[in-house]
């Protein structure tokens, strides 16, 4: 762990060497981001609730699911790119040193600019949070904790999967944005307001109900069952065959040469 | 003209070869697709008060969005532009005897018409035969999609104007990421991909009216709809021509200062 710090430390340096460019992008990022929450906001100026859930209940959501998108595209980045490490041949190198793979390949790139989509998630976590009259107690706090934790062990997940996938296709598929990107736009709401096959999907398959629903009910007092407020515990049983298949892709690994 | 539709044909072509690529894009945009028009259907199931657009126009609003989504975005990169900018070889482009601006424009022009059409036929033919709520719905009548049709040709002109605007503002600022990616999100949002105009806060709906963003795709899809009428239809395709004329005339000129002062390092 203590490379993983190390290697991130030397990207970031490397990030700030282009300042400019990085200042820019940094405050493009915050506008891109306002863009997502934008369609939240402008739909709640005509109506006012979406099947019981209001604008700071929805944006409790948004923030959570955010701020694990965005924590995996800060401190995961190298996972996201992993094609590239497959068809560039920078694999075998990092197979020859004796770390643990994954979290060789988490450092091999990072992006830190998205810091500013991690922070900009956060403020509107807390403005939600203050906006919401919601009765404190300790398993509420836990609660919300282990949201914004299985929110990044959810992503994490999916990443690692979408880079398993290349083992097989070299290639990284396009297609993946649909569970990575797409999925994070739709957990963003709710996911009780989408249809019955959607939640089915979404809950069994990809389970991203235990992230942004079944703990929100129970920290917003829609529901007394305790046993959701550790419902995202969940997601760590779902990180194991995860971890699995990736292992397995790098046992048959055979290298693309060059 | 004959060079200029040259390089139409040479990148609407190779642009085609790339099917896998929009077969990514497809489902992609079938997924957004699906998850707007359940957000929106949850909304107007626990709605209240009165609704600029009824549940059907809007469902044909977001696939139309969706279908032609390579042709009316802002984010797109012609990243060929952008190299020759960072590497110099763009004064390989400068010794041709054409003028550059409409040459990058015939290219832009058949980049995203070959994207869109690759994309958009099997979204609109999949999108029309879904079930009830979830479909497309035919044109509201024969006058309005006729209008539609050339309104998003037109549209389609003004947004290739002002994707040839960026790479000429890079040239300007020599940094691809930052005023063009601000600018290019704000255009986004401006012009009804993300959110429909009609469902803008006041305020902003203010602004757009100034701006020539809900002039590309908004002002056809809305046509189509029926949520505006052919005559103010024939109205917005006046103000198309004359932000297609302004776009155009802005990108011409900058690019000519543009060039007056270019200094290519070496290379």
């Amino acid at each position: 762990m203590k490379y993983y710090f190390k290697a991130l430390a030397l990207n970031l340096k490397s990030e700030l060497e282009y300042r400019t460019s990085f200042i820019f992008s940094f405050i493009s990022q915050i506008i891109i981001f306002f863009s997502y929450y934008f369609v939240i906001l402008s739909l709640f100026t005509k109506f006012s609730n979406i099947k019981g859930f209001t604008l700071y209940e929805v944006l409790l959501c948004f923030s959570i699911v955010q701020f694990g998108y965005s924590f995996n595209e800060v401190f995961a980045r190298g996972l996201d790119k992993f094609d590239n490490l497959i068809i560039q041949g920078g694999f075998d190198r990092l197979l020859l040193r004796p770390k643990n793979i994954i979290i060789q390949v988490l450092y091999n790139e990072s992006d830190f600019v998205k810091t500013s989509r991690l922070f900009h998630a956060l403020i509107i976590l807390v403005v939600a949070i203050t906006h919401l009259n919601i009765k404190w107690n300790i398993i509420k706090i836990i609660c919300l904790l282990l949201m914004m934790l299985s929110a990044i062990i959810i992503f994490f997940s999916i990443f690692l999967l979408a880079a398993s996938y290349c083992f097989i296709t070299v290639q990284g598929l396009e297609v993946r944005n649909v569970f990575t990107d797409g999925g994070k736009h739709m957990a963003q709401y709710p996911i009780g307001i989408f249809s019955k096959g959607f939640i089915y999907f979404f809950t069994f398959i990809i389970p991203y109900a235990f992230v942004n629903y079944y703990p929100l009910l129970y920290i917003l007092g829609k529901s007394n069952k305790t046993i959701y407020a550790f419902s995202p515990l969940l997601l760590f049983i779902y990180l194991i065959p995860c971890l699995i298949i990736f292992y397995l892709g790098v046992k048959r690994y055979g290298s693309v040469g060059s | 003209m004959k060079a200029y539709l040259t390089y139409f044909k040479l990148k609407f072509i190779t642009g085609l070869q790339y099917r896998a690529a929009a077969l990514a894009g497809i489902s992609t945009q079938f997924f957004f697709g699906f998850v707007y028009i359940m957000v929106y259907f949850a909304f107007y199931k626990s709605g209240s008060g009165t609704l600029p657009m009824d549940m059907s126009s809007l469902t044909s609003y977001i696939w139309l969005n969706q279908a032609f989504y390579a042709l009316i975005t802002h984010f797109y990169k012609d990243n060929e532009i952008y190299n020759m900018i960072k590497t110099g070889n763009i004064s390989y482009e400068l010794i041709r005897p054409k003028n550059i601006f409409y040459m990058w424009y015939f290219k832009i022009l058949g980049q995203r018409y070959s994207n869109v059409l690759l994309r958009s036929i099997p979204i609109i033919v999949v999108t029309i035969l879904l079930p009830e709520p979830y479909n497309l719905s035919l044109p509201i009548s024969f006058n309005a999609f006729i209008l539609s049709i050339i309104s998003l040709i037109i549209g389609s002109l003004l947004i290739i104007a002002l994707s040839t605007l960026y790479p000429i503002i890079t040239l300007l600022t020599m940094n691809e990421k930052g005023v063009v990616n601000i600018f290019v999100v704000i255009a986004d949002l401006l012009s009804g991909i993300i959110v429909p105009i009609p469902f803008f806060p006041p305020i902003l709906r203010k602004i757009s009216i100034f701006l020539p963003f809900q002039y590309i795709s908004d002002l056809p899809f809305r046509i189509y709809v029926g949520n505006i009428n052919i005559h103010d239809g024939l109205i917005g395709l006046g103000i198309q021509f004359i932000w297609l004329f302004i776009i155009i005339l802005i990108g011409y000129k900058l690019m000519n200062y543009n060039l007056k002062r270019v200094v290519v390092q070496g290379g």
